[in-house]
């Protein structure tokens, strides 16, 4: 079937071998609130740099750690690929499941945004929006491949 | 929409698995129309009314809320 927007089916598997070990790594670092900026300390580039308590510049060459970064990048990558590869069999329903695991994904993530925007205040909710840089992606995810899952068990079940 | 999908492939005798070959589509598409969970696009619809030499309408019918 002929689909907008979709990579070929072989950047799947790429695509979880980016996510997976960023999605593990980012779990572990934020459960035991492990703190990285010693880690992959190299010189970067910065259109801004502004830190805590020192004025804000630009346009400069700082040391910064750069597992943050590299974790997003795997995710965010990782994550694309992974949701917007086309299955073995892409047709028109694949298309419809894919569709509404997204709806349904933004509804979930939207719903938690207001959620703690009430209940989480200070540092806590600075937590909140950096996790929110991944978890649409990571909702539909979820949803579209237990979706697929489901309608493959249904055909087993039969 | 109802369709009598699971009929034809009776009477045609192939799996939901070789008529989802023949049309391009995978066989989860095939059980979730002959269960009534998806509505197919046109094209589908078409396709399968080639395949089984039929109308349209002789495969598929509207319901009353539809």
């Amino acid at each position: 079937m002929k689909t907008k927007f979709l990579f070929p089916n072989k950047f799947k598997t790429l695509g979880w071998l980016l996510f997976i070990p960023s999605i593990i790594i980012t779990m572990i670092i934020s459960l035991f609130n492990i703190n990285t900026d010693d880690y992959l300390n190299v010189t970067v580039f910065a259109i801004l740099s502004d830190f805590p308590l020192s004025k804000p510049e630009h346009f400069l060459f700082i040391k910064n750690s750069i597992v943050d970064e590299l974790l997003l990048i795997g995710l965010v990558c990782g994550g694309i690929l992974v949701g917007f590869s086309k299955l073995k069999i892409e047709d028109e329903f694949t298309t419809k499941i894919r569709y509404e695991s997204l709806v349904w994904a933004i509804y979930l993530n939207y719903a938690l945004i207001l959620l703690f925007t009430i209940f989480v205040y200070g540092m806590g909710y600075m937590q909140v929006l950096i996790h929110n840089v991944f978890t649409t992606l990571l909702f539909f995810i979820l949803r579209f491949h237990y979706m697929i899952y489901k309608q493959n068990k249904s055909l087993q079940d039969d | 929409m109802t369709n009598n999908l699971k009929v034809l492939r009776a009477i045609k005798n192939i799996s939901q698995e070789d008529l989802a070959k023949q049309i391009q589509v995978s066989r989860q598409t095939i059980n979730a129309m002959e269960k009534g969970k998806y509505v197919p696009s046109t094209v589908l619809a078409l396709k399968l009314a080639r395949f089984f030499e039929k109308p349209v309408e002789e495969i598929f019918s509207l319901e009353s809320e539809d």
